[in-house]
């Protein structure tokens, strides 16, 4: 060893060593302070943040609730299929994805190309892929292929109550009908799945957490009746190519409480393939999707119209109400009336002449109803029409409701008044009608016409049974017994005798309405019964909309009606009664009209 | 170990042994050699826990990394292991060498270095990458103890401070061009053995001052090095705060107890460098605060340690060798753990002795070889 100095020199400050260290000693601290900080007093910021980068959510389909008529027969049903989507990042072979997908797909190469390099986390294809096609797609384990199991809605009566269930769209959403009115009962709450992902977003295998399951949609319980809805739309089917008409409907409801048991709005459309037009709207005009509303759209919610002679039901309810009229009063009718400068005919050219407010009623004879209609007013008019709902939308549960349309109360001239009075010059939705009628025939009860009966889970059991609003005091109960006793009338001696069916009591009214513009020589027939008469229980409504050759209400309406009463009377466990003995004199009666 | 018994070896060592190449028995300081052995082992264990996956990613087996950074720790140890008996006066007679040679090595790199990260600073060696720059902090170490021992007298002036240190500034300018980053160490342990071995604090401040404001003068020049300010203080903002981010996230996750070991998230891909300068990142999700304070206590005994070997030392020589080890070790430590929590602005720094690195990893264990070998002649308590 040559130099040898150090061993006698000994640095005496040494001790600096210890400042260093010192220093040292002190940054730890601070970095422990600031680990504390992040990982502590942060963390969950910080944790959260990387949550954010590191997981990505897959949502879990919930189930859609089924639909049922009020038998548990299933109306609306879901059927597995999958959904098909890709993932850019995890794309190995884009032109192999891209082919693959477009074969099997059957869909434009360009459209998937677009799709599949789009630089997005996840890009769907496809939804409502066929079970098995997937499963086929699955197999073959394209990288950032992603195949996905899901529900798709299923219906399967097809075409039954179509314009009621309505459908749903790619998403299981509610698209019209009872499928988006009740869409929150019936969608669910979908679950989702949190998946741990590297930084390409390619999912680490079993770091999946935070599942949360799906929660199954509520299940629904109508008050349609499968039987009388698809007996009511083969007969309205049947009068729709007798007639050669535009569309028939025929709604049945419960008058005490406002459950629809049917309601056939014809052509009806097939639920399982709703963007297919039906042969009746391909000869519309305008483009493919106005066609396809006016496809689903319901006429007797959605659409008004004149309701002509059937309104003298309301008229002649408010006169008695009113004291103005009674049964017996005597009127003439020489086939016309003359109201202020204007001469109104009645349908009966020849004239009515003598006759009491019954037969006036019996024979829907204009001239008496345009009397009673001046001695009521335009303000007991409307008070009375205010208070049998026809201001106001029905609160039907179901979307698009048609509101009515009439003159402002102010403005009613003596001409309109009379006019009014047999059921022309303002418009109401069929429904609207039915709702009035009822009110008048059972008591005086305003009640809301719905579809919903029950919301059930999925093992059936009751949830929430569906109440809605009921108005008492429309009219007396005095009156309404008097209107059930002259409706039957109308059909056991009157224009409606073609709506007899023996053994029951029926009540009723005939209408045969213009269609707006006048002159124009479309009609719509209709007639609007009941059964039983002294107790009603259901309340029919048959309207055929544009017919060809004999357009009389009373002469096409009220048999169709007739047929329905006797189908269903009996499947609704009503007895025939045992009085059988006048009748078969009703065909004097079939040459009237109206 | 008895305390007396040792000393008293250790001086009848320095008596029989001084000039010997290599001191045989002896005092051996066994509590360093068990902290270096529990840090090395642990960063064998979280260089698999970082970098299995990206082993796995580049088509390598899961255990790549780990399995090479534990050979390197196994020569590593040997290394020490045989640096600790040698006679650590010899290096005296090799400081000028050294030096030289790690001038010649830093600027050999300009040559025939190969790039990696976007800065050329290896030369291949065969199947392993060597970075020159590694050499040179032993070799600062030992010229830089020498020369304050020697040339003690030139440390009592500006013009005599600029002589002593005039050829490490030139290796610490070589490497700087490339590696700001180590440039930073060296030039932390020239000032460090100085600021011990210089009888006046006066040059000393006058020195630091020139060197602190020569080093924010080169962040502010040098364009990336500014943003990177940016970035260290707008984390979030900054376009190159992603990597500062990442690692807070990581750090964020573990929260007091972490994710569990080999649980960590953020080193799938998210943590660049997961391995490598961000492995205390990897260590802070997977063990949590209690993790992160144990490895910090861990350092803080080992220099503790090394700072009574220091004081102990029989000459200055060894206690400015020790001196200069800890500045070594320290100045990495406190930058990486600063770095990967934000503390400091980002700069890439390997955390001690569980960095993956080969080279590094080597020398770090040769120079605490070299503070071992002080030990095994240290002086008894006065």
């Amino acid at each position: 060893m040559s130099d040898n100095k150090s061993n006698l020199f000994v640095v005496h400050n040494m001790h600096r060593l210890s400042f260093f260290i010192g220093f040292v000693i002190l940054f730890s601290l601070v970095v422990i302070g600031r680990l504390i900080n992040l990982m502590v007093i942060e963390s969950e910021k910080y944790a959260g943040l990387a949550t954010a980068i590191q997981e990505r959510e897959r949502s879990i389909k919930a189930r859609r609730g089924l639909i049922y008529d009020r038998n548990g027969t299933c109306l609306a049903s879901n059927k597995p299929v999958c959904s098909i989507s890709v993932i850019h990042s995890q794309i190995t072979d884009a032109e192999i994805v891209i082919k693959t997908l477009s074969e099997k797909l059957d869909m434009d190469e360009a459209e998937i190309r677009k799709r599949v390099e789009k630089v997005s986390s996840r890009e769907k294809i496809k939804s409502n892929v066929d079970k098995e096609l997937a499963d086929e797609i699955r197999k073959m384990n394209l990288d950032g292929v992603m195949v996905d199991d899901d529900y798709k809605r299923y219906y399967p009566y097809e075409t039954l109550a179509s314009k009621v269930i309505g459908f749903t769209g790619a998403d299981n959403q509610g698209i019209v009908g009872i499928e988006v009115w009740y869409d929150e009962v019936l969608a669910g709450t979908n679950g989702s799945i949190n998946t741990l992902t590297d930084a390409k977003g390619i999912e680490v295998e079993n770091k999946a957490k935070n599942r949360v399951e799906p929660i199954p949609g509520n299940n629904l319980v109508l008050t349609l009746d499968v039987n009388i809805q698809s007996y009511a739309e083969s007969k309205a089917m049947e009068v729709l190519q007798k007639k050669s008409a535009k569309r028939v409907c025929i709604i049945v409801m419960n008058p005490q409480n406002g459950e629809i048991y049917a309601l056939a709005d014809v052509p009806e459309y097939n639920l399982n393939k709703p963007f297919e037009l039906n042969t009746a709207s391909e000869d519309e005009t305008g483009n493919t999707q106005d066609k396809l509303n006016k496809m689903w759209r319901c006429f007797c919610i959605s659409d008004t119209y004149e309701p002509g002679s059937a309104f003298k039901v309301v008229t002649a309810a408010a006169a008695l109400e009113e004291n103005v009229v009674s049964e017996n009063d005597g009127f003439y009718c020489p086939g016309y009336r003359v109201v202020d400068d204007r001469r109104i005919r009645c349908h009966k050219v020849s004239g009515h002449g003598q006759e009491t407010f019954k037969e006036g009623i019996m024979n829907s004879c204009n001239p008496v109803f345009m009397d009673v209609g001046a001695r009521l007013g335009a303000t007991n008019f409307y008070k009375h029409l205010r208070a049998l709902g026809l201001f106001e939308k029905t609160g039907v549960d179901l979307p698009g409701e048609a509101t009515s349309i009439f003159h402002k109360e102010e403005n009613v001239k003596t001409v309109d008044m009379a006019v009014m009075s047999f059921g022309q010059s303002f418009q109401i939705t069929p429904l609207q009608l039915m709702r009035a009628v009822s009110a008048v025939i059972n008591g005086g009860k305003l009640v809301t016409p719905h579809f919903g009966l029950y919301i059930t889970d999925e093992n059936n059991n009751i949830i929430e049974k569906l109440e809605y609003e009921e108005k008492e005091n429309a009219i007396s109960a005095e009156t309404s017994e008097k209107m059930k006793y002259l409706l039957d009338a109308v059909v056991s001696e009157g224009t409606g005798g073609k709506a007899y069916v023996e053994g029951y009591n029926i009540g009723g009214k005939t209408a045969t309405s213009q269609k707006l513009p006048r002159g124009n020589g479309k009609y719509i027939a209709s007639f609007v019964g009941f059964a039983p008469s002294d107790n009603p229980q259901v309340l029919t409504l048959v309207l055929i909309d544009e017919p060809e050759g004999v357009y009389y209400g009373g002469t096409i309406a009220a048999p169709v009606a007739g047929e329905v009463f006797r189908n269903i009377l009996p499947y609704m466990g009503f007895e025939k009664s045992v009085v059988e003995e006048e009748k078969k004199s009703t065909d004097v009666f079939i040459d009237t009209v109206y | 170990m008895d305390r007396v018994e040792a000393t008293n070896s250790s001086q009848k060592n320095r008596r029989t042994l001084n000039n010997s190449f290599w001191v045989k028995g002896g005092y051996f300081d066994y509590q360093i050699l068990f902290i270096i052995l529990v840090i090395v082992l642990f960063g064998v264990m979280m260089v698999y826990s970082s970098s299995s996956y990206r082993a796995v990613v580049n088509g390598l087996d899961s255990a790549y990394f780990a399995k090479r950074q534990a050979i390197f720790a196994a020569l590593g140890i040997v290394v020490m292991i045989v640096t600790s008996k040698v006679n650590y006066r010899y290096y005296q007679n090799f400081s000028m060498l050294l030096m030289y040679m790690s001038i010649a090595l830093s600027a050999l790199v300009f040559v025939i270095g190969t790039a990696s990260h976007g800065a050329t600073r290896w030369i291949p060696l065969g199947p392993i990458h060597f970075q020159p720059s590694e050499i040179a902090k032993p070799a600062i170490i030992i010229y830089m103890a020498h020369a304050c021992v020697t040339q003690s007298s030139l440390l009592n002036s500006i013009k005599g401070i600029i002589r002593l240190v005039f050829l490490p500034a030139v290796c610490v300018v070589l490497i700087g061009k490339e590696n700001l980053s180590t440039a930073i160490v060296c030039f932390a342990i020239i000032v460090v053995i100085m600021f011990v071995a210089s009888p006046k604090f006066l040059n000393l401040l006058i020195l630091g001052l020139v060197g602190v404001s020569a080093a924010a003068a080169a962040i502010m020049l040098v364009g990336y090095r500014g943003d990177r300010i940016d970035a260290w203080l707008h984390p979030e903002t900054s376009e190159n705060g992603f990597q500062t981010m990442q690692s807070l996230y990581a750090i964020g996750s573990g929260g007091l107890f972490g994710r569990g070991l080999g649980e960590s998230i953020q080193k799938m891909g998210f943590l660049p460098e997961s391995h490598n300068d961000m492995i205390f990142s990897v260590i802070c999700e997977e063990l949590g605060l209690f993790g992160a304070i144990g490895v910090i206590i861990l350092f803080v005994i080992l220099l503790l340690r090394c700072r009574y070997v220091a004081n102990h030392s029989p000459d200055s020589f060894g206690g400015l060798l020790c001196t200069g080890v800890i500045t070594h070790i320290a100045v990495q430590f406190i930058i990486n753990i600063g770095v990967v929590t934000n503390t400091i602005p980002n700069t890439g720094v390997t955390l001690p002795f569980i960095s993956y690195g080969g080279t590094s990893l080597v020398f770090l264990l040769l120079e605490m070889g070299i503070v071992l070998g002080v030990s095994r002649q240290m002086r008894p308590e006065v």
